[in-house]
Formats: C-alpha cells, structure tokens, sequence
C-alpha cells in the first residue's frame, strides 16, 4: 500500500526520498510541477519539449537531493535546477539550429496553445507565450522570474546568480522590447 | 480584461517597482497558468526508479564481462606459452621459420617446391 505523504513537511519529504521512497519524491514533484513549469514553459514555449525538461529537472533535483543542505529553501534550490537546465537546453537548440539556418532562435519553438479556458483565456495566454519568445532569452528568464513566478528583483538575482544591477538593467532592456513588440502584436 | 491590459500587465512586470505577487495572480486570473500533462508525475517517478534499475543491471554487467574477460585472456596466455613450448620442443627453435613449420627445410627444397625447377 502507497504511503501516503500529502500532509508531510518538506523535511520529511526529503528524508524519506534520500531513502528511495517513491511516494514521498511523487509528492516534491506534485507540488513544485507548477513552479518548475512556468519556468520552463515560460522560456521554452508550450512545446513538448518543455514537458522533457521538467521531467529532466527532478529527475536531476532526485539525484542532487544528497547534496542539498537545506540552506536555501527547496523551491529555490528546484527553481535554480529549472533555469539552468532552460538555459542549457536554449544554448543546445541554438547551436544545433545554428549548423542548419542562419535564423535566430526565436523560430525554434513551437507553439501549442492547450486546449482548456474560453477563447480569450486562449488569446491572453498566447499572447504572454509570443511576449515571451520574441524577446532575447537572457531578458525573457528576467521576466519570467518577475512575472510569472512573482519574484523580487533581489530574488531574481539570487536565483539566477547575478548581481542587482545587472538584473535591473536587463529588466529595463526587456521592458522595452516588450514595449515594441507588443505594439505590433 | 481585454488585450490591451493584458499588454500593460506584461510591459509593467519588467519595472523595477512592479507589484510582483499580484501580477502572477492577476494572469493567472486570466487563464495565463502553466503545468505539466496529467501523467507528468507518474512520468517522472517511472524514469528515476527504471534509471536505477538499468544502472544496477548495466553494473551487473560490467562486472560480468571483465571476469569473463580475464577468463579468456588467461586461457588465451596459456596457449600461447603451450604453442611456443610445443614449437620449441619439435623445431628446437622458435625462430620465424619454426612458427612456420619450415625450420627443417633447405632453401633449394623450398625453390624446388614453388616452381617445379
């Protein structure tokens, strides 16, 4: 019989998939899948592709599990998993896409607008997926951080491990080509 | 909310001064949420504990063959010493010509052999 760990804490959680309890691990996945898909979904698009990376970021977060001290909190250390298996996987596409065209990576991605909500929850939905995908992917994980995850700019910069000022400027970047691209949208 | 303040949403969350918890909620209201297919946990759970089995079997593996390996390399050392041994024992040497098996045989047989002279 499955033990059941819905009402576990993340501790617990953690000690027992250290153990190689299934059930308790399915329950970190359970809850962090949203976290770990807007993520990925937000910089990969709504492809299946994105579906294959979050599968790849706990299965990484599993094995990396031994190592984790506990002093960050677990959905940032997941969250740092994410962004940079998304960005590997960017730099991997655009080298390969790279050897066979000479457009830029915005082309790469292919977008699949799920089938749920009425049709202006569809609209809104690929418009945030255009937004997001026509900007450069250094700005869109600004973005990402701040819009869709709800981060602070000094959590933005922790997660991605860069400095306040650097954060800052390239969120004045995006902003601004969001601005553009938008108005022609 | 139409487009147009969905696009002010989106400009606005890249300001430094924007309101990052209520503008996640506020997408989301608008059906801007993301998540994985409904079998992505089964999914995951199904690669991490199928991985672990692989990799138990592919040591298992491993192990096996470098034993065999050793098995056969021994079995192939000895004969080759018992070959060299038999070789030295019937030719009395174990020059080229020996391994050959023409360590007896004259230079004039040999020509005599080839060409029918």
């Amino acid at each position: 019989m499955k033990e059941s760990y819905r009402l576990a804490d993340e501790n617990e959680l953690i000690k027992a998939s250290l153990e190689g309890n299934a059930s308790a691990f399915e329950e970190i996945v359970s809850r962090y899948r949203r976290l770990v898909a807007r993520t990925v979904k937000g910089m990969l698009g709504d492809s299946v592709y994105a579906e294959d990376i979050g599968q790849e970021v706990f299965i990484k977060l599993y094995y990396s599990l031994p190592e984790f001290r506990g002093e960050a909190k677990l959905s940032t250390y997941i969250q740092r998993i994410a962004v940079n298996l998304t960005l590997n996987e960017i730099k991997r596409r655009k080298r390969f896409f790279s050897m066979f065209s000479q457009k830029g990576n915005d082309e790469i991605y292919e977008y699949e607008i799920p089938d749920h909500g009425g049709p202006e929850k569809e609209e809104a939905k690929e418009l945030v997926n255009k937004a997001l995908m026509s900007i450069d992917p250094k700005f869109r994980i600004v973005v990402v951080m701040r819009m869709l995850q709800g981060y602070s700019t000094k959590e933005t910069a922790e997660i991605l491990n860069l400095p306040l000022g650097t954060v800052l400027s390239r969120l004045s970047r995006a902003q601004e080509q969001l601005r553009k691209i938008l108005k022609a949208l | 909310m139409d487009l147009t303040d969905i696009k002010s949403i989106i400009i606005a969350s890249a300001s430094e001064q924007a309101d990052t918890d209520e503008i996640p909620r506020r997408l989301e209201d608008q059906g801007v949420s993301f998540d994985f297919s409904s079998d992505f946990n089964e999914k995951v759970i199904e690669r991490i504990f199928k991985e672990k089995f692989t990799v138990i079997r592919e040591s298992d593996f491993g192990k096996n063959l470098s034993k065999v390996f050793y098995r056969i390399a021994l079995t192939g050392v000895a004969a080759i010493v018992l070959l060299l041994l038999s070789i030295f024992l019937t030719e009395g040497s174990i020059s080229f010509n020996s391994f050959l098996g023409m360590g007896s045989i004259y230079d004039e047989s040999v020509f005599y052999l080839l060409t029918g002279i």
